[in-house]
């Protein structure tokens, strides 16, 4: 059966380049099953098996593991030989201590159908057992051995260098198992001495008789980078003895929340969809085939399609309906016969449309054979940018533009090199060669971050994970506190708390809201602000801070519906305000009401504030400015005030005046996180990239999830000439950045 | 500039202004160039609104560009603008992807980079 080999490393297996005797995939499944041979009977038993809801679960979450590899490493084109085999250590490495903990947590007494097994219970991975089992085939004795690895970390053991068999791991096995191990190793010792980390892994090394020496980072890089991404933070997370173990501690919560066997199958899920790892695999894939038809055969596509084909083969051979309906089937074979149908709207997400037209364009272009177009198509084209180029001119090949004339009269090659020539002063940073890996990898971390975004954008409140005030007796108090003491990230923290235990509580939604917004993050105030909005309909200030908030994000309708509700929910100037106006609301109506009400209480300091905002609605910057200004003299002391005259200012392109109006804010309020963002734009705006990247790195270092002012930075960067440091941006590394960029 | 629905209105306005500053140009000296940008509030070539922004003579207008050829058009969509101009969205990317569509010389679309737009401050 077509999985089974995949698991046992049968003849067809499509992973080219990786021994029998290690197969890290068969080890796996070991390290999930058991033994091989009672894996093999496990296997042929499993998609029938109605019994056992542990071993039904097991198995479902193990195919879906496996599964998944197709799904991930496929975009790194540069080994196309070698990374079957790499991204099979790749994921059966990361996610092996998951692996580990799920499998102790299976066996613990709440699930009893296990103990019954005696296959199960031979099985190395017990607390109890620190001396792996060093007999049986090479991959078993190779995963226990790992597994003991883990758990002298664990019980804080030291590992014994065993002497092993020989396990018959080629030089690349060895060298990701080394790499690997010393990640792997800084997370789980993170709290122990760099000694005690160093000789485990030693230990470890020598006795699978692998050089300890050269640390090359040859392999992939993917999973590394996630890996030293997720250890950086981890480092620069607040000094906190349990940092490192942040990831156990995740998956524990995430245990007891869930409370079953799947957890990491689910997380898996949740994290990437349910058809999540098919999608990716669609997605990559459509590029694939895009950049395919714009490059002609390549051989990294060829080996792409070949394993797809090879991958489609095996899969097909299972008989189970569950495998021949499944999507990931069908989009599979599909895929390796090459006929790639982009109209299909069932097999793909609507964002992928659109790339899909115009490779389906190009290639209807190309084959039309437009003379000039295949004078494109027949050069040689080994750069990634020219082929850009060229798949851009040959789809407008058709079209009888007169450029297109004009051009055809050019050098071919010239425009080419000049092209060529742009990308490789990089305007953009990117370097020609890896532009279209950068591409895809971007896409897929879009695609992940849009997930939440997307929520946020349709009213829906992200909670941070790990809080550590969940569970925290008076977390409102907390909350308050901190952000008295100008904490904001932290009071963000207490107060989720607070609305996750009383959710009907407005005053915590609202704290919430104005926390979130000080923080530079309109999306989560929005959110917040909605939900006090909900609990507490006629509360001012929340009124007030959504109108703010959708001006910030140039949301003209809504920004007035609620500066509107303002007004009609004032006891003293509801009059003014008619409700009928609701129904539909012009600026010009809305404006002259809250005109009448400055008439009416002209020592109103908030009536004039909410003026200032409508202003900047319709951009009529000068009458903000003067309603602000207004507003200051009865009100000096309000920093966001300040602040909003100076974001005012600045959006008029009054950008010097605006530096010290934020400057006000930021004396009263050190750390008003939306105003040292503020001070970076306004520098920026004014062509001073050096000093607008102190701000910006300044602002990051109090709240490192401002997404703006990432992406501020990074262009920051480019201007100033700084592009040493764009991939301490990509990695948010805020330690470099800061002692690179003090303030 | 007529009253415009569109997010992206606000950013020409933004950018109109700016181009009268010292830093915009410089832009305009560094450039020279003119883009035609076809934004879309929904789905790309519907209901476009088209701005012109003219980084020769240091100009944002109304309305498809009169002066002879633009070096560059885009059509994309309100929210795609503004995420290529906050640094969000990589317009390279964005074009493979088919979320931008470009007429005109190469060479000047590589040019259009957040850079060039300044960005909005926060209330």
């Amino acid at each position: 059966m077509a999985m089974r080999e995949l698991v046992s490393g049968g003849a067809a297996c499509a992973v080219p380049g990786s021994s029998s005797s290690s197969n890290p995939l068969g080890a796996l499944a070991n390290a999930l099953i058991g033994s091989s041979s009672k894996t093999q009977e496990r296997l042929q038993e499993i998609p029938t098996q109605s019994n056992g809801i542990s071993e039904g679960n097991l198995y479902p979450g193990g195919q879906e593991a496996i599964n998944a590899l197709p799904g991930s490493e496929l975009d790194h084109l540069q080994h196309p030989s070698s990374q079957g085999s790499a991204f099979l250590h790749n994921f059966r490495s990361s996610d092996q201590n998951r692996f580990a903990d799920a499998w102790d947590d299976i066996q613990t007494p709440q699930m009893p159908p296990f103990q019954g097994r005696n296959g199960l219970t031979n099985f190395p991975l017990e607390h109890t057992r620190v001396q792996p089992n060093l007999e049986g085939p090479p991959q078993r004795v190779l995963s226990s051995f790992l597994h003991s690895f883990v758990n002298s970390g664990h019980q804080g053991l030291p590992l014994h260098p065993t002497q092993l068999p020989s396990l018959g791991l080629s030089e690349g096995d060895k060298k990701c198992i080394r790499d690997r191990s010393s990640i792997m190793a800084r997370h789980i010792f993170a709290d122990k001495s760099e000694d005690f980390l160093n000789s485990q892994v030693n230990a470890l090394l020598s006795s699978l008789d692998i050089d300890t020496d050269i640390r090359s980072r040859g392999g992939p890089p993917g999973r590394f980078q996630e890996m030293e991404e997720y250890w950086n933070d981890s480092q620069v997370m607040q000094p906190n003895p349990h940092a490192a173990d942040g990831w156990i501690a995740e998956f524990g919560q995430n245990r007891l929340q869930l409370a079953d066997p799947n957890a990491w199958a689910h997380s898996f899920e949740k994290q990437h969809g349910a058809n999540g790892w098919a999608s990716e695999f669609e997605h990559e894939q459509s590029q694939l085939t895009s950049y395919d038809h714009m490059r002609g055969a390549s051989i990294p596509n060829l080996a792409a399609m070949e394993q797809t084909r090879m991958l489609a083969h095996t899969l097909a051979q299972n008989d189970d309906p569950k495998f021949q309906n499944s999507k990931f089937l069908r989009f599979l074979s599909k895929m390796s016969q090459g006929d790639f149908n982009m109209d299909e709207n069932q097999f793909r997400p609507p964002v992928i449309s659109a790339p899909g037209d115009w490779a389906t364009e190009y290639q209807q272009q190309y084959n039309k054979g437009q003379s000039w177009a295949d004078q494109f198509a027949h050069e040689e084209l080994a750069h990634a940018p020219e082929a850009w180029a060229n798949e851009f001119s040959t789809k407008h090949g058709p079209v009888n533009d007169q450029w297109v004339d004009e051009f055809s009269k050019l050098n071919v090659q010239d425009w080419a090199d000049e092209f060529g020539d742009q990308m490789g002063k990089g305007v953009l940073g990117d370097s020609s060669a890896d532009n279209w890996a950068d591409a895809y990898d971007e896409y897929v971390n879009e695609q992940a971050t849009a997930k939440q975004r997307s929520e946020a954008s349709r009213g829906v409140y992200v909670f941070s994970d790990l809080n550590p005030y969940v569970g925290h007796p008076n977390p409102m108090k907390e909350g308050q506190e901190l952000f008295r003491k100008g904490l904001l990230s932290e009071a963000v923290l207490a107060l989720e708390a607070e609305v996750l235990k009383n959710p009907d509580n407005a005053e915590g939604w609202r704290l919430l809201g104005i926390a979130n917004a000080e923080n530079d993050d309109d999306q989560q105030a929005i959110a917040s602000m909605m939900r006090a909005q909900e609990v507490d309909p006629t509360n001012l200030e929340v009124l007030l801070a959504l109108g703010v908030s959708h001006t910030n994000e140039l949301e003209q309708q809504a920004a007035l519906k609620y500066l509107y509700s303002w007004l009609s929910h004032h006891p003293k100037y509801s009059t003014i305000a008619p409700p009928e106006l609701f129904e539909s609301l012009y600026y010009a109506d809305v404006s002259r009401c809250f005109n009448d009400a400055a008439k009416m209480a002209p020592e109103d300091a908030d009536v004039h504030i909410v003026l200032g905002v409508l202003y900047n609605l319709s951009r009529e910057y000068d009458k903000a400015i003067e309603s602000f200004k207004t507003a200051l003299e009865l009100k000096p002391r309000d920093y966001s005030l300040w602040n909003k005259l100076g974001a005012t200012q600045a959006n008029s392109v009054q950008s010097a005046d605006a530096i010290l109006a934020y400057q006000q804010a930021l004396d009263i309020k050190p750390n008003y996180v939306r105003a040292w963002a503020n001070m970076g734009i306004s520098y920026a705006n004014q062509g001073m990239y050096e000093d607008s990247i102190r701000y910006y790195v300044r602002a990051l270092a109090m709240n490192p999830k401002a997404d703006n002012a990432w992406q501020y930075l990074r262009i920051s960067l480019s201007c100033a000439s700084r592009n040493d440091m764009l991939d301490a941006c990509d990695a948010r590394n805020l330690d470099v950045l800061q002692k690179e960029f003090p303030l | 500039m007529a009253k415009s629905s569109l997010k992206s209105a606000a950013l020409m306005e933004q950018m109109k202004a700016h181009l009268s500053t010292d830093a915009g140009k410089d832009i305009v000296k560094k450039l020279n160039l003119v883009f035609q940008l076809n934004i879309a509030p929904k789905k790309i070539g519907f209901n476009e609104e088209i701005f012109v922004v003219d980084l020769k003579k240091g100009e944002v207008t109304q309305g498809p560009y009169e002066g002879g050829k633009p070096d560059a058009t885009f059509s994309f969509t309100d929210e795609d603008f503004i995420k290529i101009a906050s640094g969000k969205m990589n317009p390279q990317i964005a074009f493979m992807r088919g979320a931008i569509k470009i007429k005109g010389s190469m060479s000047a679309a590589t040019k259009f980079t957040p850079d060039i737009f300044p960005k909005p401050s926060k209330m």
